[in-house]
């Protein structure tokens, strides 16, 4: 059983930070949630305290002292270039981690526990590896580009801190490629386009996250203690080919596959979807990671497979289509609700191919009934 | 002979003609057209059935051969109705990219191929285990890995379970071939791969010789070159299953690799870069491997699992492992060759 109480959230002006804020202020075992980040929040947080601060600044390690926080969920880790510059990734990144961690592994510091939400980008894709990425599978070659190199860092910097603080409980998790109506990603923004770009000749193996489940998971790691690296994807693979059927999309294999990198990049300039030399790696020679060892520990918290994750996605989208939205999806909290109003009021409508399993009243605020939470393995 | 033989395939109307006495054909006066596309096969096959029958009565042998046709009708329904599933995204891949549905639409066009085309003798294959993990190792020819297609195939016939091909790293980064080999079974030759797929149980193939083994000139075929680095000894005595040994004569044949242009192969980022008589000469017909005959022979397991605990940490215990199954494809090669009066006959 975890023994958190006070907990600081960075990152919370996005998906992954406020949403997770919000699962906890229903936790009543959490006496205090401290947000920060350097812009608001876009959901009304009740109990959260937001705290305008830079994780770059060295007084956040003050911060930490003053209100004695013993948890820190670091959320604020940027995966989606569209969202900042170049510049702004690598600075939240690599020095927010850096200087968030030093913070962290004061001696005499307060904090017992460290959560730290990573990418299974750090794994890269090449055509040379292995089909099934393990937790502690070795890269065969060094990262390319300066987004994945960046995540090797951030990595190293919180394998420093396990180094300097073995007493603390240390989460790293992994997250594939998230998907859900709530959070625009560059998959998803791909998945709604009508005519897809692909690469001529691959069609890759694909790792995806239901958005609720990454918020599960997320939240599980800060209600108990679970020390080590995890994966954090839906079990098994979709192709893409396989995935594009689903959205009811057109597969264009305009991409060469030498260059594909170039050719992206200039359909982006067009069409900005933000796929980053990285993803476009991904996109044509996939990724698969073990999720062996995430459904052993976090059990209940990972409701869907990567294929149920991309029906619902499907399904989610069908009503987005109804209601309308032109101007490109972003988190708006009235649609938001409206949206859950139709999800509970056709109960059942978002699992209706997949296998029947207990499921809770699903919903984006994270103001749910009942808390799952796996046995401790 | 052959004359007749062709005009009755190339006119329906003839068989039509003759197979409209049999009651299969009477078909109800107002036919829906669901009904009529549902009967149609039957009715098809029986008709050539009676036509093969006659043929047969009259020529004193086989002229239509009907497992070809069956083949060739199964693969064709198969293969439609597997684009109905896959349109809707309606199917499941395993993690390693692998669609059972896929690979079963493929059998009837890869046992045609087997049975008519390179008319593959494949004896041994009561080593073959129906259950639990086995790994083959193969010799490697023929410029494409269309001799795993034959193996698997054989093994399916056998036993009625799927090969888990172990693929070149290089297949990985070609276009088409990338998707394909996964869809069918392939994976990457990854110690963590071959160790996840032999650790549930599959039926496992290597080819050791890798890309040196498919891109080796055309006068020294047959001629087996170094086993890697016994690394898959090491893996089936770390999972403890048996070694079955397989050589494959017949594979060299369909692409004569006579020369290799190194720069070209270099500049695209491929081992090799063939040169056969016909590629690249005529294009896509290149691409036609010639009809050599083919004996695959499954030889006697090399079993694993009395070996002490640390075998495979035991370099030197490894090595000879490797030389023994390197030595007994190799006689079967020659055993193989020694039988063979001709190349294309058999």
């Amino acid at each position: 059983m975890g023994t958190t109480r006070r907990v600081l959230i960075t990152g919370v002006s996005r998906f992954w930070g406020c949403h997770l804020a919000r699962r906890l202020e229903a936790s009543p075992d959490i006496e205090r949630i401290v947000a920060i980040d350097t812009e608001a929040p876009p959901l009304d947080l009740e109990r959260t305290d937001f705290v305008r601060a830079d994780i770059r600044r060295s007084t956040i390690g003050k911060l930490l002292d003053a209100l004695g926080i013993d948890t820190v969920v670091h959320a604020a880790l940027i995966v989606d270039p569209r969202r900042a510059s170049p510049r702004t990734v690598h600075e939240t990144n690599v020095i927010g981690t850096m200087n968030l961690m030093a913070a962290c592994s004061a001696p005499d510091g307060p904090v017992r526990k460290l959560v730290v939400k990573s990418s299974t980008a750090v794994y890269g894709a090449e055509p040379d590896d292995p089909s099934i990425w393990g937790e502690a599978t070795p890269r065969r070659s060094a990262p390319r580009d300066p987004f994945t190199r960046d995540l090797d860092e951030v990595e190293g910097y919180v394998r420093d801190f396990m180094v300097r603080r073995p007493d603390a409980v240390t989460t790293v998790l992994r997250f594939a490629n998230v998907l859900g109506p709530s959070h625009s990603t560059p998959f998803s923004r791909l998945f709604d386009m009508r005519v897809v770009p692909t690469v001529a000749g691959f069609d890759p193996r694909l790792q995806f996250v239901h958005e609720n489940d990454a918020v599960s998971v997320l939240e599980h790691a800060v209600l108990d203690d679970v020390h080590g690296t995890f994966n954090v994807a839906g079990p098994g693979a979709v192709v893409l080919s396989q995935a594009l059927a689903i959205m009811g999309a057109v597969n264009l294999p305009v991409l060469p596959f030498v260059g594909a990198e170039l050719a992206m990049a200039m359909i982006d300039r067009a069409v900005p979807l933000g796929f980053a030399p990285h993803l476009t790696r991904l996109l044509q020679f996939g990724r698969v990671v073990d999720t062996t060892a995430v459904q052993q520990r976090f059990g209940l918290a990972l409701e869907h497979t990567t294929a149920d994750t991309v029906l619902a996605y499907a399904r989610d989208r069908r009503v987005r289509d109804v209601v309308r939205d032109d101007v490109g999806y972003r988190y708006e909290v009235e649609l938001e609700d409206f949206l859950r109003s139709q999800r509970t009021g056709q109960n059942g409508h978002t699992g209706a191919a997949s296998k029947p399993r207990p499921r809770r009243a699903r919903s984006a605020n994270g103001s749910r009934p009942r808390r799952t939470r796996a046995k401790p393995a | 002979m052959t004359a007749r033989r062709t005009a009755s395939r190339t006119t329906p109307t003839s068989s039509n003609g003759r197979s409209r006495t049999t009651p299969a054909l009477r078909l109800p006066s107002l036919p829906s057209l669901r009904s009529l596309t549902s009967d149609l096969p039957g009715a098809a096959m029986s008709a050539t059935g009676t036509l093969a029958s006659v043929l047969r009565d009259i020529a004193g042998r086989d002229v239509i051969d009907l497992e070809s046709l069956h083949d060739v009708l199964s693969f064709a329904y198969r293969v439609a109705d597997l684009r109905t599933r896959h349109g809707s995204g309606d199917y499941q891949v395993d993690e390693f990219g692998f669609d059972p549905d896929f690979t079963n639409a493929l059998e009837p066009l890869v046992r045609l191929i087997y049975r008519r085309y390179w008319r593959v003798d494949a004896r041994g294959l009561e080593h073959l285990p129906s259950h639990g993990p086995a790994l083959l190792v193969s010799n490697h020819s023929g410029v494409l890995p269309l001799d795993g297609a034959m193996i698997s195939l054989a093994v399916h016939e056998q036993t009625d379970r799927f090969t888990r091909a172990l693929i070149a790293t290089w297949f990985g980064s070609l276009p088409v071939l990338s998707w394909f080999l996964r869809r069918t079974g392939g994976t990457l030759g990854h110690p963590d791969d071959t160790l996840r797929l032999l650790g549930s149980g599959e039926i496992v193939l290597v080819f050791p010789e890798g890309v040196r083994g498919t891109g080796k000139p055309f006068r020294e075929r047959y001629r087996l070159r170094r086993f890697g680095r016994g690394g898959y000894v090491e893996m089936a005595l770390r999972a403890r299953v048996p070694i079955i040994p397989i050589s494959v004569v017949g594979a060299e044949e369909i692409y004569p690799m006579i020369g290799d242009v190194q720069p070209l192969a270099r500049v695209l980022g491929f081992p090799y870069f063939p040169v056969t008589p016909t590629w690249p000469l005529l294009g896509p017909l290149g691409l036609i491997p010639l009809p050599s005959k083919w004996s695959i022979h499954f030889h006697d397991p090399v079993s694993t699992g009395d070996l002490p605990a640390g075998a495979a940490d035991d370099p030197l215990l490894v090595m000879s492992l490797n030389d023994q199954v390197r030595d007994t494809i190799q006689a079967g090669l020659v055993e193989q060759l020694r039988e063979r009066r001709s190349v294309f006959r058999g």
